[in-house]
């Protein structure tokens, strides 16, 4: 059979043997093209690379990444997630913020709002919240920070999350650093710095909990150098030269000049800018009380020389007039009312509006460790912890810990159960932080058992004052680093360890479970 | 000068479709929906405005794109108007340039009345209108010119719908090029060899989406001069291409 051959005019082929071989030619620098724009495409649309592990969702919101609109599909869940906060429908949003950090990983904001969610929303029936879910909270702004290293916002989230919710100041003062190491970002608020004023504040109060009194002190100089700054960017030429002149008759080291600080004040209209201005210089002045009382030998009295400096010492005092350390009496009780259902009620001579932290869990509870890849929110069930604080009212406290209604949340799969009560003059109210000294140096107990002083390697004392329990170099202010060497706190902590027959009821809880504090 | 005239029929033949203004006005009313969206906390606002905005016109962009392109061709050889046309003194590349060139223009006009109004709606929102949004409307046009070259060149030996699930297809895989570089540097040879093929051979749509970027304007590009004219030569250098294959391809056609 004969094939038919197509003829075709002669222009046609000399178009093709002309144009084909353009056209490939033209081809060629499409792969290197290609390949010097992957590099700011893969910077661009960080996470495209997820598109893969989304599942579970409904196909309007897989169809839109797949076109490319990532970052629109994760705008219109942040919207759904928000009408799920308002409606109270707490448990859907997780899954949603888990799918938004994925299609659009920039969205620092949706990181920092689920990781508060999962820190403070999830709660028992008397709204306390559920401290397993700190580990997942910690591992999504770990995920955060590393996807938005450029701003400093998620890395102060983690800061204030250790800092308000953990207590782990430590880590606090890390995340605080690592927001103000931000690169500056030209055109944003807070340029020619990389992240605002308040990250010194905050810096600075985290250092005074951690004991590090220099280092607080060096911040909040920084803070009021910069607040100047702003203060004095806001004003006329005329009136900056008269700021100026008023600062002439300061003395080397003087931080500021009250003349110069009125003209300041009066020529500022802000208000809010005044006010921290003067808050700032509070801060100061009453961190480097507590500094100058603690590490020099300036203003104490003959009988204050040295020993417990910084405490305020309720009368009487004792005959020779030698200061003595508070004994607060801390006399705890701990009655099972019903199954599960905790009495918690005693003696401390604390003070009005001191608070008994109380801490009831697992004996061998440890916070998991979730690496940011695998952070799917959940949370172990196997694992019980209540943290809750007791008011103090004329030297008694009393609560009922109700853990018998959440199971979901106190299970009790475990033999044996930790509770830990404990007063710690740093945390506590501020009218009554500096009662016994502010790191407890004038506090003690007639039980000594009850006195236990934190020795965590992050917390590594100095020998600045003898008898405080300090270890470690003295610190001369030059040579030892301040990020190794904190003052530890002195504070009141008395731990038991129950069996499930105490939990049940079935056995009383006495001094006999009292164990030596870890 | 023949090609030109080709183009303007082709834009007014465009404009005469219901179906092209049907998804114009939907992107309209999409952009202005933005503002609704004022209850959030400001940035997040702006935020949602911005990528709604532009994803907007991206969606309504797309479907232009497609719907215009694939019927070009088609549809002139389906009324036998083609005959007409080709009777005259007009050679088929003329032709198949015409269209293109009609083709992109229509793509332009719609992508800028759509981008006219978004700039309008950040400037009500914001209050000025930042040099970026120009950025991504622009990018958006060059990705939508590589859509409309890829989907006049399948018109020419392809029917409309093979044409619609086509061009649709290569969108979708050429938006996924992060995914597509990861596979680049697979250890499975195979999966290497295909990751590369497809990564460098078919168009990258992913390119062009800097949405991230614009809408977070702390997300600094790296060397972004360089970028975008990358970009656009990337979009340039491959529509001639797909024309040039169009028009060989035209060539041997029988209509």
């Amino acid at each position: 059979m004969a094939v038919a051959t197509k003829i075709y005019p002669a222009t046609v082929h000399q178009r093709f043997t002309r144009l084909l071989p353009l056209a490939i030619l033209a081809m060629l620098p499409i792969p290197f093209l290609q390949k010097s724009l992957d590099p700011t495409v893969k910077q661009v649309q960080k996470g495209s690379e997820n598109i893969g592990q989304v599942s579970g969702i409904g196909n309007e919101f897989l169809l839109l990444p797949l076109l490319g609109f990532r970052e629109a599909a994760a705008g219109l869940l942040w919207v759904r997630c928000d009408e799920f906060f308002h409606s109270g429908d707490y448990d859907a949003i997780l899954p949603l913020v888990r799918l938004i950090t994925w299609l659009d990983p920039h969205a620092d904001n949706v990181y920092i709002t689920g990781a508060w969610h999962l820190a403070y929303n999830f709660t028992d029936s008397s709204e306390r919240s559920d401290r397993r879910y700190i580990p997942p909270a910690q591992a999504l702004l770990d995920e955060g920070i590393q996807n938005n290293f450029h701003i400093f916002d998620v890395k102060f989230e983690k800061g204030w999350q250790n800092y308000d919710k953990i207590k782990d100041y430590y880590a606090a003062a890390k995340a605080f650093r690592l927001a103000l190491e931000t690169k500056p970002i030209k055109g944003s608020d807070d340029y020619p710095y990389g992240a605002p004023l308040r990250v010194h504040h905050i810096l600075a109060h985290t250092y005074e909990k951690m004991g590090r009194l220099p280092d607080a002190l060096y911040e909040w100089q920084k803070a009021l150098e910069r607040s100047e700054q702003m203060m004095m960017s806001k004003l006329t030429e005329e009136q900056r030269k008269q700021v100026e002149a008023a600062k002439a008759d300061m003395k080397p080291g003087q931080l500021w000049s009250e003349r110069a600080e009125a003209l300041l004040q009066k020529f500022n209209k802000d208000f809010t800018t005044r006010q921290l201005r003067e808050a700032e210089k509070h801060n100061y002045v009453t961190a480097y009380q507590r500094w100058r009382d603690r590490y020099t030998t300036e203003g104490h009295s003959k009988n204050n020389p040295t020993r417990y400096p910084a405490v305020l010492m309720p009368p009487p005092v004792s005959k020779d007039q030698t200061p003595r350390p508070w004994d607060v009496a801390f006399q705890p009780r701990i009655e099972v009312v019903r199954p599960k259902v905790f009495k918690i009620s005693g003696f401390g001579n604390f003070g009005d509006g001191a608070r008994v932290e109380v801490r009831i869990m697992d004996w061998d509870y440890k916070e998991r460790e979730i690496d940011p890849k695998e952070n799917t929110f959940q949370v172990d069930d196997t694992q019980t912890i209540l943290q809750d604080s007791i008011s103090v009212r004329k030297s008694k406290f009393e609560r009922e810990m109700d853990m018998s209604k959440d199971t979901k949340m106190y299970n009790f799969s475990k033999p044996y159960y930790k509770i830990v009560l404990s007063y710690n003059p740093r945390s506590t109210s501020p009218h009554l932080q500096d009662r016994f000294g502010w790191s407890g140096e004038g506090l003690t107990d007639s039980n000594r058992s009850h006195v236990y002083i934190d020795r965590r390697p992050e917390l590594l004392g100095t020998k600045f004052i003898e008898g405080q329990g300090g270890e470690g170099p003295v610190w001369d202010g030059k040579t030892i680093p301040w990020d190794r060497y904190g003052q530890p706190v002195r504070m009141i902590r008395v731990t038991y360890k129950i069996d499930m027959e105490q939990v049940m009821g079935q056995k009383p809880i006495t001094e006999k479970d009292i164990v030596p504090n870890e | 000068m023949i090609a030109l005239a080709i183009a303007q029929q082709t834009i007014k033949e465009a404009f005469r479709r219901r179906v092209m203004w049907i998804f114009l006005i939907i992107g309209v009313f999409l952009i202005s929906l933005g503002p609704v969206f004022g209850f959030l906390t400001p940035r997040d606002s702006q935020t949602v405005l911005r990528s709604l905005g532009l994803a907007a016109i991206l969606l309504a962009g797309l479907f232009v794109t497609i719907v215009t392109c694939i019927y070009l061709i088609p549809a002139e050889i389906e009324r036998r108007t083609i005959y007409t046309v080709l009777s005259k003194p007009v050679q088929r590349y003329e032709f198949v340039l015409g269209k293109f060139l009609g083709g992109f223009a229509t793509v332009f006009i719609n992508i800028a009345a759509m981008g006219v109004v978004f700039l309008a709606m950040i400037y009500f929102q914001e209050r000025r209108i930042p040099a970026e949004m120009f950025k991504g409307v622009m990018l958006t046009f060059f990705q939508m010119m590589l859509l409309a070259a890829l989907t006049i060149f399948f018109s020419t030996f392809t029917t409309p719908v093979v044409n619609f699930f086509l061009s649709f297809g290569i969108f979708m895989i050429g938006n996924l090029t992060t995914v597509t570089e990861s596979l680049t540097t697979k250890s499975n040879p195979l999966v290497r060899g295909v990751g590369t093929l497809v990564h460098y051979l078919l168009p990258n749509f992913g390119n062009f989406n800097i949405q991230n970027s614009i809408i977070r304007p702390q997300i600094e590009i790296a060397n972004e001069q360089v970028f975008l004219r990358n970009n656009i030569l990337y979009a340039i250098i491959y529509s001639s291409v797909l024309l040039v294959l169009a028009i060989l391809i035209f060539d041997r056609r029988e209509v």
